[in-house]
């Protein structure tokens, strides 16, 4: 114990004086890699930066935990803008910004190097390895509770990546307004099918309402009967006043000459009193009780369709409303900017990165070794 | 041994495939060794080395499934209770077990061949030995049964496990090796275990989490490893949010200044 206490510390003094051949691997070789790279080799990369928010009347929809803590600012940011941010990273972006292979060519670019450049020995030129490339150049952050959705695209000229960010701005907005349209057009669409039905019912049921009264001769059987009983009953009356003054004159002279004018009378009275009672119900066809039942039928049709149509109006009406709510469009905050100079690679400290990542692995790599040296036979 | 032996040995280390060699049985011999000590021969034995964590998650699951914790996303609650847990008992329990690790095997220091080092090794292998057997038997038990599915990709699945134990076994050597210098470390350890343990991802996914709470919690590295770990089990189900460089980073560091404060208390254990 005593003699490995004197000598550990003296044999690693030797060792760490004299750079062995895990310094060189561990330390000098990636240290020298990342000078030759940040140094030399890498391009300067030109980051053009926006800021965008997807506005809605809707709210937002809280998260799990939101939920679970009732606290509705834990949240995710509106579906709209979740969707504008899933879109920007997707193939769909890549293929409509890549029209015309304009994304691959402000890739490779000759200017770019070798380490830089998208599929630089011409084996890897896919649209997927394209994807692979793009997602290493965009990133879209969405920056915590506001829903401010922040885009940045790395190019290797300032023009190339202002140009693209405008682009999947604009790519992003046509599509959370084809999305908000969309919304729209399914909300109205069912409820202006069923006015426009409602309104074709109401019609059909106005017509026909209309039909019946000319070919019946009716227009309202309930408010026609109590006219006709009324005319009925004055006649009534009429008769037993006849009947009366006939049995008065019976009396009275019966020879009287005025008793057949009086039979006369009351027959036509009574003759009239069976034809007025037959045509408010009765025997005939034409009576208003039958017409009743089928004007009953019609007037009640006619009613349904006038309550469905002014019912399908009002839900339109509801339905545009909440278009126009659920209605939704991107808003820019920071217009895409156009770098005038290149912020990155941050060449300085990727060295200084590398330099401190690989002594410590150079540390940890001498100690595992010489903890198993101590390991003697 | 004889002066003239200690010279010898001084100018011509031995060749390091025989210190390896060497340094191997050792490992194995105190593995052996602790694995006797800690569950003996009676009852089931040397099982209780993965029974005893199986048992922990079997619970632990039955809980969760029974109350159905909200846990924020569409993964069947058995699954993400085993890849959870799983991961928990790796991590956690080895700082516990090597915390203290040395007073009860100070008189083996009295061998020459056998260093701190080892004596802490073997037991996080051990250790490793049993949480990965319990996952294993637990996700084969479980997919038989019809609770799980078999991972969608079983390397990344693997990658974060190791990687995860790593960060453990890092974590605990270095604080195996504080714990020599001061008993605060493991009257520290205890309350901080149990208060990272909801933190730790073993209960939630971190895309279930609100924005600022997500970059809080992801500064913890065990949480990407849970993470990793999930995105390998369940693959498309779950939207994962990790940096490996991150906890490989913390990792390095971690084992840096394990190494460093191995050879720093290494003067101070006096062998009686």
């Amino acid at each position: 114990m005593i003699e490995t206490a004197d000598t550990t510390p003296a044999r690693a003094r030797a060792r760490f004086r004299l750079p062995g051949p895990l310094f060189l691997l561990f330390v000098a070789l990636p240290t020298l890699a990342a000078l030759a790279y940040f140094g030399v080799l890498a391009s300067d990369v030109y980051v053009s930066e926006s800021r965008f928010i997807v506005r809605s009347q809707d709210k937002a929809t809280p998260t799990a935990l939101g939920l679970l803590l009732n606290n509705a600012t834990l949240s995710h940011g509106t579906p709209e803008s979740s969707a504008a941010q899933s879109y920007l990273l997707s193939r769909d972006a890549l293929s409509a910004l890549n029209h015309g292979n304009a994304y691959a060519r402000a890739y490779t670019r000759p200017g770019i190097s070798r380490f830089d450049r998208f599929d630089p020995l011409g084996l890897a030129g896919s649209f997927e390895d394209l994807y692979k490339y793009y997602e290493g150049h965009v990133r879209v952050d969405s920056d915590s509770t506001q829903g401010i959705t922040v885009l940045t695209v790395r190019a290797y000229t300032p023009a190339d990546a202002h140009v693209i960010n405008e682009q999947l701005l604009r790519l992003a907005e046509t599509t959370v307004n084809h999305m908000s349209e969309r919304a729209r057009h399914d909300l109205i669409t069912t409820s202006e099918r069923e006015v426009f039905d409602a309104k074709a019912a109401a019609r059909a049921a106005g017509a026909a309402l209309a039909r019946f009264r000319n070919t019946a001769g009716v227009i309202d059987p309930e408010k026609q009967a109590p006219i006709q009983y009324e005319l009925v009953s004055k006649l009534q009356d009429e008769l037993i006043e006849a009947r009366s003054d006939r049995r008065q004159l019976m009396i009275v002279a019966p020879q009287s000459a005025q008793i057949p004018a009086l039979d006369a009378r009351i027959k036509e009275i009574e003759t009239r009193i069976n034809e007025q009672s037959g045509l408010a119900a009765g025997n005939r066809k034409k009576s208003l009780a039958a017409a009743g039942e089928e004007y009953q039928r019609l007037s009640l049709e006619s009613d349904f369709a006038a309550k469905r149509l002014a019912a399908s109006l009002a839900s339109l009406e509801a339905a545009e409303n909440e278009a126009q709510r659920k209605s939704s469009y991107v808003e820019r905050i920071v217009e895409p900017n156009r770098p005038d100079s290149a912020i990155e690679p941050h060449r300085a400290r990727g060295i200084l990165t590398t330099l401190v990542f690989s002594l410590i692995v150079w540390g940890v790599a001498t100690m595992l070794i010489a903890g198993i040296r101590e390991h003697g036979s | 041994m004889s002066a003239a032996g200690a010279t010898e040995l001084r100018r011509a280390p031995v060749p390091l495939g025989t210190a390896i060699a060497v340094q191997r049985r050792v490992i194995f011999a105190l593995l052996m060794r602790e694995a006797l000590t800690r569950y003996g021969r009676h009852n089931i034995g040397f099982l209780w080395l993965f029974v005893e964590p199986m048992i922990f998650t079997i619970g632990v699951t039955a809980l969760w499934s029974i109350t159905k914790t909200v846990h924020g996303s569409t993964i069947p609650i058995t699954a993400f209770a085993l890849t959870g847990y799983s991961s928990v008992l790796l991590w956690r329990n080895m700082p516990g077990r090597c915390i203290n690790a040395l007073m009860p095997n100070l008189p083996l220091l009295y061998h020459r061949n056998v260093r701190i080092f080892d004596i802490f090794v073997a037991r996080l292998l051990l250790e490793f030995a049993g949480a990965t057997m319990s996952f294993l038997l637990l996700a084969m038990l479980f997919t038989l049964i019809g609770w799980t599915q078999l991972p969608e990709n079983l390397l990344e699945v693997i990658g974060g496990w190791f990687i995860l134990a790593w960060f453990g076994m890092a974590l605990a050597l270095f604080l195996g090796a504080l714990s020599v210098r001061s008993e605060l470390v493991e009257k520290l350890w205890h309350p901080l275990s149990y208060l990272t343990f909801p933190l730790s991802g073993a209960a939630f996914m971190v895309d279930a989490l609100p924005r600022q709470a997500q970059d809080f919690v992801l500064l913890l590295p065990m949480v990407h490893g849970v993470e990793i770990v999930r995105e390998g089990y369940f693959g498309s189900y779950a939207r994962a949010h990790y940096d490996v460089g991150y906890i490989v980073a913390v990792a390095l560091v971690l084992t840096f200044l394990a190494l460093l404060q191995i050879r720093a208390v290494a003067p101070d254990i006096i062998v009686e």
